[in-house]
């Protein structure tokens, strides 16, 4: 039961990673690898806040929101706007967003040091709830919540909001969204920085579930992130949810079953097998080639 | 000099293995494949190598580095074609994921292994110098060098601007993409063995996603279209660090912070990577190209060509093509006609064996058509076509194009060029002069140094049937190919349609311009929701009422089309 | 555009070999034969080098081992500074970033080696970059002395490399035996990550010693050194009712595994290797430190004298406490003066031959002697975490 509840933890936690993720790729059809750099970047400054400025994590986490919000139009604008059009746009836009999220990691070394770096031992009430004969925190309980409150808001945003339907255009058809007088590129702006807040919130939330925050650990968890949105579906919401509970359980029921070293492997195995199978994913939709 | 070869010797060494393994990149990217595998394929093949090379040289003679390399390569082709099995009908970003989760799996199974060393990894002797490292890239760089103009590598330029252009021109796109996987595993294969005995280490971690990313970055920033590409990438991304710190950059984080800053500048910047830097040399050489080769003739007038019976396509509850018969023989120029919807492109598109039919049968060029028939085995029996929105490779230039139509008769290049056999040179004259013969047919000799793209709207169709023509077509499909045309144009398109099918080709013409298809054509069909209402000769069409009402408007408007 | 970035890159590529160029002529101290100015008079305190011996250090200060070589950098500088006040002999200390890529290493150590001549060289960080860093130093007849390098393979490599970090397999044994008296062991659950050189061969440190010492290892659980979340992993270790936690991990992975294990309940003790040698551990873990067991190469709780001072001297220049890895690249360049002063040379087959012979030298990781293999012989100490500070184990 305790590795039940592990795995739809730790789940969760990739699906908050995931939801920003999909959200760039489903709208706009690209992948940006700079989304560790702002989970790490997030995580830092979260944890300085609630350090130096003495804040309280629930208002930490608002701030980290906008802060995060902001990091993505920096990456929409630097990295990924000056490449429309290009017909090389994928593989460049690839790049360019790898070059932006070194950059943000090396100025994160240089604020705060090559050390790990934690959250005060107050920062979140410590409670413990004993369920069915497993412990649970207090913590884990509140990111599941948050993870849940965010996809269910963010999908209801998409199908709902003015937004939403602009976004929704944009996703299918940039050209004809133009024609139709949508602002193709705050649209694109705006979804950026959604990811990217989405993001950041996940870095905090990450940290504290671990108390610890390294300028690397955007890396492992953006793998295990791309696998998630896979099995998913790329550009869906609930697929991120779901894929991420899916990866998160696979990943502890190999630890229990099939031995710790092979951890890893369940993940991408799972990965390779939906590509193989099924490659739009759980919820994704296949897309229809025009002759 | 020499101190500074003795001070920089395995940056130097670097540069060219680094070299090595961007060229491993290159050789997916030439054919527009993302691959992440790379760096796990160079693991594998260098651990794989350490059980198999010999303490001493094989035979006494065969040096060790020569058996790890041949070990290497092959582990590395042997991978990259099992890995790409699966994934070879993945396209785009899900390729680019589906293989960097094939590179984590292997580096997690390597590091499981008591035979790797595991995390602690794996010593090897050192068999490697600078002349090894050199003569290696050497010999990769002049492999991509010939790859570049033969009809290989225009195949995989092709495929890489658009693969169904690229089907439809007869070239089989699985098996060009696996070849280009299977060679992208050799070269990480050999990266890997030539790494390994060089710094006399090895542990699977250094070959995880950093270094698949490495790598990438290293080829795209050289430039993926240009053979010297790769090269150019390792050299600036190998002396970049040094460079620094010769200049006196601070040790810590100012350095990643510029590494980075000048690879998204290169990015931002250099659209074809630094290899745009390089002023592109036309070739110039070809200016008398050979006569056209001998093409086998033509079928006599009269020949069945293609017969459909009771073809069909439903595209779920639509129903694009609905119990269609029809016969073309050779000679003719068949004119298919129809408003909008009615199922004229997807009937074309059956034809040449792009979309296969739901129901009835059919036979064209002697290839009976059916959902197991690739696009690409029609095209080499003798189809050629052209398509409603122009399919060019843009990125080429028009004799490019018309170079790659000549696919289907022209031979194979890129082994005798790699050993300079002078057959070779005249194959390519020979395709060259194909190539131009129809470049003048169509009236576009003196634009054929341009790249597509860059070409006028008109010229671009005339291009593209151009290209269509350099496949010595027995049946040649024309889609809306007068469309945007004015008057004169139409004229003179017509003109050549005619000059066409006196030489012998069928023609199957998709056209809205109904004067010119009444002008040009010798039968005419009429499709309306996708069934065959009217066929025979221009002028009973005309006059057809179901067809006039149907298509050409009511009786009043007769008047204009008479 | 295309002019100005080729511009830039031609001036840039002129400034690099008029850099080689230039500086090859100016390299005429330390190395070279002949009347050598770095060969002094008197001995031990009374020895006097005019001209600077030329050092060169090799740490990662950028890329995933960042934290380490940070640490191993500031303990150098102390040392620096500290020798720079002696007086009578001078070092020209420089130290270079790897930046954790191994072939960064191998550039470096080639030009410290060639080019600028270093008397010796201290480092790299990991023991992975080593066994390829290394060998160009044996072969240019360079002297190495790794400070944190503790994996087998590494003074194998030649007798110009020396090392004064104690290897897992030398502190191990000790804390096996010290645990198991303590708590009464007989059966425990192993955890390391399985995908670091260190913390692998701590783990086969800690199998071999366990083995010896008749204890049953009832589980072997692996996790990555870059995991944070243990849950799963501990969960399963909980499952199988240990009378201890072995774990052989880096720091960063120690403190989420210690406190999640407290979290998850399970109290019984845990054993660490020498990657739970930091400070860190108690500012992470807080109350969860408290109890856990440490074998570590540096006894930060020590009373020597030269530990003392150098604790002391370390918090009032950096306001912190110092870790094993300051310690050790602390000693180290302590150890290199030593070697220096007892030949009063700083040519690198002196500095060679010196620092073989080193013994009984009193350092601040304890009595130092160098062992006929080149390795480190000081003593190791079992430590246990006591009121949020690291005592030694009675």
């Amino acid at each position: 039961m305790q590795q039940l509840l592990n795995g739809i933890f730790l789940g969760s936690i990739y699906a908050l990673f995931a939801i920003g993720f999909t959200l760039v790729f489903g709208v706009l059809d690209r992948l940006n690898l700079a989304h560790s750099a702002v989970f790490s970047t997030s995580a830092f400054v979260g944890i300085e806040l609630v350090t130096r400025a003495g804040l309280s994590i629930w208002v930490t986490l608002p701030i980290i929101f906008v802060f995060g919000g902001v990091l993505g139009l920096v990456i929409e604008r630097v990295a990924f706007r000056p490449l429309k059009g290009r017909h090389d746009a994928h593989f460049a836009g690839l790049i360019s967003s790898i070059a932006l999220g070194a950059m943000f990691l090396a100025l994160l070394q240089a604020g705060f040091g090559p050390d790990t770096r934690r959250f005060p031992p107050d920062a979140f009430p410590q409670q413990r709830i004993e369920f069915a004969g497993s412990t649970v925190s207090l913590l884990q309980l509140v990111i599941v919540a948050v993870a849940f409150a965010l996809m269910v808001g963010l999908t209801l945003m998409v199908s709902r909001s003015r937004l939403g339907r602009g976004m929704r255009a944009v996703a299918e058809n940039p050209h004809a969204a133009r024609v139709l007088g949508i602002d193709v590129d705050r649209i694109t702006a705006l979804t950026f920085a959604l990811s990217s807040a989405l993001g950041g919130v996940a870095g905090v939330l990450f940290a504290l579930n671990v108390n610890s925050a390294q300028i690397s650990m955007g890396t492992s968890i953006e793998l295990k992130g791309l696998a998630v949105i896979i099995v998913g579906g790329l550009g869906s919401l609930p697929g991120a949810m779901l894929g991420g509970l899916i990866v998160g359980l696979a990943e502890v029921f190999a630890v229990t079953y099939v031995g710790s070293s092979w951890r890893d492997v369940i993940a991408f195995g799972l990965l390779f097998s939906i590509l193989l199978l099924r490659p739009q994913g759980i919820f994704g939709a296949r897309k229809v080639r025009e002759i | 000099m020499l101190e500074f070869v003795d001070a920089y010797a395995s940056t130097i060494t670097f540069m060219a293995l680094t070299g090595v393994f961007a060229y491993s990149f290159y050789a997916v990217l030439v054919a527009g494949q993302l691959s992440l595998a790379q760096a796990g394929i160079a693991s594998a093949a260098a651990f794989t190598s350490s059980l198999a090379v010999p303490a001493e040289p094989l035979f006494g003679v065969v040096p060790r580095l020569v058996v790890g390399i041949a070990v290497g390569m092959s582990v590395g082709a042997f991978l990259a074609f099992l890995l790409g099995l699966p994934v070879m009908r993945l396209r785009g970003v899900f390729l680019a994921i589906a293989t960097l989760a094939f590179g984590e799996v292997v580096r997690i199974l390597l590091i499981n292994q008591s035979w790797t060393g595991g995390a602690q990894g794996l010593s090897f002797p050192k068999l490697v110098g600078i002349p090894q490292a050199w003569l290696a890239l050497a010999a990769v760089a002049y492999w991509f060098w010939r790859l570049g103009g033969s009809r290989l590598g225009r195949a995989f330029a092709a495929i890489r601007e658009d693969e169904l252009a690229a089907r439809a021109m007869g070239i089989d796109v699985s098996r060009h993409r696996m070849t280009a996987f299977v060679t992208s595993g050799a070269v990480a294969g050999l990266y890997g063995v030539m790494l390994a005995y060089f710094v006399r280490f090895a542990e699977p971690n250094a070959f995880g996603f950093s270094a698949a990313v490495d790598g990438l970055v290293t080829a795209v920033v050289g430039g993926t279209t240009l053979f010297i590409g790769p090269l150019l990438g390792s050299t600036f991304l190998t002396w970049l660090p040094e460079l620094q710190r010769a200049i006196g950059v601070e040790a810590g984080w100012i350095r990643p912070f510029v590494s980075g800053l000048l690879l998204l500048l290169v990015i931002l910047f250099l659209p074809g990577g630094l290899a745009a830097l390089i002023p592109h040399r036309r070739r110039g050489t070809m200016t008398h190209p050979d006569a056209p080769p001998d093409l086998p003739p033509l079928p006599a007038p009269g020949t069945p060509i293609a017969s459909l019976r009771a073809i069909r396509k439903d595209y779920g509850g639509v129903h694009a093509v609905r119990d269609v018969d029809l016969d073309i023989a050779a000679g003719e120029i068949v004119g298919l006609i129809g408003p909008n919807g009615a199922g004229k492109t997807t009937l074309v598109n059956i034809v040449s064996g792009l979309v296969p039919p739901s129901g009835g049968e059919g036979t064209v060029v002697g290839i009976a058509l059916g959902s197991g028939v690739p696009a690409h085995s029609i095209a080499l029996a003798g189809v050629s076509r052209t398509f409603q929105q122009i399919k060019l490779f843009n990125r080429l230039s028009a004799l490019d194009n018309v170079l790659v139509g000549a696919h289907r008769v022209s031979r194979p290049t890129l082994l005798r060029r790699l050993v300079l056999l002078p057959s070779a040179r005249r194959d390519e004259k020979r395709a060259l002069g194909q190539a131009f013969a129809q470049l003048t047919r169509v009236g576009l000799a003196d634009r054929a140094r341009l790249p597509a793209g860059d070409l006028s709207y008109g010229d671009q169709r005339r291009l593209e049937i151009a290209r269509a023509l350099a496949a010595h077509p027995t049946l040649l499909i024309l889609d809306e190919p007068a469309a945007g045309m004015n008057h004169v144009e139409a004229q003179r398109l017509s003109v050549l349609i005619r000059a066409l099918a006196e030489d012998g080709v069928t023609v199957l013409l998709i056209e809205h311009n109904v004067r010119m298809v009444l002008e040009t054509c010798t039968r005419v069909v009429v499709l309306d929701f996708g069934e065959v209402i009217a066929a025979g000769d221009p002028a009973t069409i005309a006059r057809d009422p179901r067809v006039v009402e149907a298509y050409l408007g009511a009786e009043d408007d007769q008047e204009e089309t008479a | 555009m295309r002019r100005l970035t080729g511009s830039i890159a031609g001036a840039a590529v002129l400034a690099l070999a008029l850099s080689a160029c230039g500086s090859g002529d100016s390299a005429t101290t330390g190395g070279g034969g002949g009347a050598s100015a770095l060969k002094g008079t008197g001995t031990g305190d009374t020895c006097k080098i005019t001209t600077p011996v030329p050092i060169g250090a090799v740490f990662s200060l950028t890329g995933a081992a960042a934290s380490y070589g940070e640490s191993q950098k500031k303990g150098l500088e102390l040392a620096a500074e500290e020798l720079k006040a002696k007086g009578g002999v001078t070092y020209d200390v420089k130290i270079e970033d790897d930046a954790t890529d191994p072939q960064q290493g191998i550039a470096v150590f080639e030009r410290f080696v060639t080019k600028d001549k270093k008397s010796l060289i201290i480092g790299p960080t990991l023991s992975n970059t080593a066994k390829q860093t290394d060998p160009v130093a044996q072969e240019g007849k360079t002297p190495v002395l790794a400070v944190s390098n503790t994996a087998a393979g590494i003074t194998e490599i030649g007798d110009y490399i020396f090392r004064d970090s104690l290897t897992e397999g030398a502190v191990i044994p000790q804390t096996v035996a010290a645990a198991k008296t303590k708590f009464g062991l007989s059966k425990v659950v192993v955890m390391y990550s399985n995908d670091d050189a260190f913390t692998e061969s701590g783990y086969q440190a800690f199998k071999a010693a366990l083995d010896k010492s008749g204890v049953t290892i009832t589980k072997t659980i692996t996790f990555a050194k870059s995991d944070t979340d243990f849950r799963a992993q501990l969960t399963e270790a909980k499952g199988a009712a240990p009378e201890a936690l072995v774990v052989s991990a880096l720091i960063e992975a120690a403190v989420p595994l210690v406190t999640q294990a407290r979290e998850l309940g399970i109290t019984v003790p845990i054993i660490g290797g020498n990657g739970f040698n930091s400070p860190k551990l108690m500012t992470g873990a807080g109350k969860s430190a408290d109890g856990v067991v440490v074998g570590a190469a540096w006894n930060s709780a020590s009373s020597g004298p030269e530990n003392e001072a150098f604790l002391t001297a370390y918090r009032a220049k950096y306001s912190a406490d110092p870790d094993q890895f300051a310690a050790q690249a602390y000693t180290g360049l302590k150890l290199v003066d030593a070697a220096v002063r007892a030949g009063c040379s700083g040519e690198r087959e002196d500095i060679k031959k010196n620092l073989a012979g080193l013994k009984d030298v009193p350092t601040a990781l304890g009595k130092f002697t160098m062992t006929a293999t080149r390795d480190a012989d000081t003593p190791a100490v079992v430590q246990v975490v006591e009121g949020g500070k690291f005592a030694v184990l009675k």
